[in-house]
């Protein structure tokens, strides 16, 4: 059963992919430009050289941490719609207080601006989770309006209290190098993607072999049935909640300390680390695994888009629309046991040769 | 300054009115429909569009609507004759219609779009007699087409979801799709017809939203109406008149927002959260309200 099973969970995860890319060629046909080679350019300077695959697995490491944090909430069913803005709100928190520990020395002071980026993001999935656990409010509603009003507050303490006067756009003051996390030689890679791979491993162990995991499992299948067994899933779903913030803070910081320096209204670009990691998440079959390869393959379209931006006729935009493409087909399970796509279609043919051999 | 203030509250709370009984009906049959947003954005990107490239009106709105309709039906298609997560294909609905409009605007070289020989004047209507009432004329008067379509539809919903066939089974589907089944009802017709209605709805909002008020399309402008439209529907338990209210009141917030924000000085970048936070306590309390005499272990998933 299970040797079945992992071929048709990778089955239902590339039939989505191949789909995309199929309709996104279409779409480059269209605009007059060659899929071939825009493709050819697309996966082979991010994963075929070697600066450029440092460069994907550099750009995985949020997406890693976003991606696990929409799979445990999503696991368990519960929509946790705001990493988007914890993971903004985690880059914005490290950003500023990076300021505040230039004399610090650089490993106390990374590790300070990740603790508060984490508590940026815990606080901020605390009050759907509390809203949720109390009076029963619609989490996925709560989180996706704190997005717009986190994304409102935040442009305001950028453009106003911590704008950076001497810079000629809207942006926080420069983060000094010494807190930034160091490169790996002439690589783009950083300690923060150890620190994401340790974070991956613990997050496996929890998902895959601990209580919590068994329990995020139960309550997403049947949560009535979790509470009659006599799970507190009020607690579960805080509880949950409060790693996904985390690990979301905890992306926004570290990828503000690896990569950005400071904070800017495009900080997590369009359509956002958030819903990157969703696509993420959705990719991997929410599965700790599935979401690190999917992590590395969505970074690499990431990367990619910026070649095909230089060297094709293509606007990089196409990738937004590959990547909702991709959200949609992944939305619906291809060969699972309620659709029974390929079984349908196998009786059709069935249907229609008897009808012959009549 | 209040004539001002209510006077907008009843411009921005036509995009949310129109989305709120267009969703009801999803909600009602049990299919959650988050995808308001994105045909929200197609129907105003559309538009505009069209509008841009034939300056024919007329066409414009039935191109929005169209396009509208689409979504609906690919949101159907995959959520319920395949039985996708609607969550998730919401989701990507709205990812897609914003992607989309970045990737054209690109292909057009511009941020935006905006057709200058088009004066939005012209879809305002003065009321004759009652534009002169001294107070209450400066509020109703004035609003574009619309705006008084979307107040008239709030009663033809209400009498569509309670006093015809079709209302009536799209809420039974939506109670017991088991139960409605077995009685010979053609459950996936109606899951489909609630979708549609909603999208039908929803592009008009952005109709209303880009061409009747501004001309002008910029991306990601419904910001977040959709949303607060959805949670308009919760707080009125899909009852037509009664969300209605509610988006009328976030309306209000948004207005209050826009108009006091001019008066705020620096701090004024901060008053557009007052909509989003209104809506969270809103949503709250209700839930609290509802939920006070419960005494029901266990959390209801949607």
């Amino acid at each position: 059963m299970t040797g079945r099973k992992i071929p048709l969970s990778i089955i239902n995860s590339l039939m989505p992919v191949i789909l995309a890319l199929l309709i996104g060629g279409i779409i480059i046909t269209m605009i007059g430009q060659n899929p071939f080679t825009t493709y050819q350019v697309l996966f082979q300077q991010s994963l075929f050289t070697p600066q450029g695959l440092a460069y994907t697995l550099h750009g995985a490491a949020p997406l890693i941490l976003t991606g696990l944090a929409i799979a445990i909430t999503f696991k368990a069913n519960i929509f946790n719609m705001g990493v988007e803005g914890q993971f903004v709100l985690g880059g914005f928190v490290a950003g500023i207080v990076a300021l505040y520990c230039k004399s610090l020395p650089g490993p106390l002071a990374q590790f300070i601006c990740l603790v508060a980026g984490i508590i940026g993001g815990m606080l901020f999935a605390l009050v759907p989770a509390l809203l949720k656990k109390y009076f029963r409010v619609n989490e996925m509603v709560v989180t996706l309006m704190l997005n717009y009003a986190m994304a409102t507050v935040l442009e305001f303490l950028t453009t106003g209290i911590f704008r950076d006067n001497g810079s000629g756009y809207v942006t926080t003051p420069m983060i000094p190098k010494s807190v930034m996390f160091p490169r790996f030689g002439d690589t783009h890679i950083t300690f923060f993607f150890v620190i994401v791979m340790l974070v991956f491993i613990i997050m496996y162990i929890v998902m895959k072999k601990s209580v919590l995991g068994y329990e995020m499992t139960a309550i997403g299948k049947n949560p009535g049935f979790a509470e009659a067994t006599g799970m507190r899933v009020g607690n579960k779903i805080v509880t949950l909640m409060l790693i996904s913030g985390a690990l979301a803070g905890l992306g926004g910081a570290g990828y503000m300390l690896s990569d950005q320096y400071s904070y800017t209204l495009n900080f997590s670009a369009n359509p956002g680390m958030g819903w990157d990691g969703m696509l993420v998440s959705l990719l991997g079959g929410h599965n700790p695994l599935g979401v690190l390869v999917a992590a590395v393959f969505y970074s690499a379209l990431k990367n990619g888009s910026q070649d095909i931006n230089i060297f094709t006729g293509v606007p990089q935009e196409i990738i937004a629309v590959i990547q909702s493409l991709l959200v949609l087909f992944l939305s619906v399970k291809f060969i699972s046991e309620n659709t029974h796509v390929f079984d349908r279609i196998r009786s059709f043919f069935r249907k229609k040769s008897s009808v012959k051999e009549e | 300054m209040i004539s001002n203030i209510l006077f907008d509250m009843i411009l921005y709370s036509t995009p949310i009115i129109l989305c709120v009984i267009g969703g009801n009906f999803a909600y009602k049959a049990n299919v959650l429909n988050i995808a308001l947003e994105g045909m929200m954005l197609s129907g105003a990107f559309v538009s505009m569009f069209i509008v841009y490239f034939t300056g024919n009106i007329p066409l414009a709105v039935a191109g929005a609507l169209v396009s509208g309709l689409l979504l609906g039906l690919l949101f159907s298609f995959l959520g319920i004759t395949c039985k996708g997560n609607v969550i998730v294909i919401g989701l990507g609905i709205n990812m897609m219609v914003s992607g989309i409009a970045a990737f054209v605007l690109r292909l057009m070289n511009s941020s935006n779009i905006y057709v200058k020989t088009i004066n939005v004047s012209i879809f305002k209507v003065n009321i004759p007699l009652i534009e002169n009432i001294p107070f209450i004329g400066k509020i109703i008067s004035g609003h574009t087409v619309i705006t008084y379509l979307s107040f008239f539809l709030i009663f033809v919903v209400w009498l569509l979801m309670y006093r015809t066939k079709l209302g009536i089974y799209v809420r039974t589907v939506g109670e017991d799709e088991d139960a409605a089944k077995s009685v010979g009802i053609n459950t996936d017709f109606y899951k489909y017809m609630a979708v549609l209605i909603g999208a039908l709805f929803s592009a008009l909002a952005g109709v209303n939203l880009a061409m009747e008020n501004l001309m002008l399309f910029t991306n990601n402008m419904t910001a977040g109406r959709g949303f607060i439209a959805i949670a308009a529907i919760y707080c009125g338990q899909g009852r037509p008149v009664t969300s209605s209210l509610f988006a009328i009141i976030f309306g209000l917030a948004w207005a209050l927002s826009v108009d006091l924000s001019t008066y705020a000085g620096s701090a004024s970048g901060l008053f557009n959260v007052v909509p989003y936070v209104l809506m969270t306590v809103v949503l709250a309390v209700v839930s609290i309200y509802r939920y006070k005499n419960n005494k029901m272990r266990g959390y209801k998933f949607e």
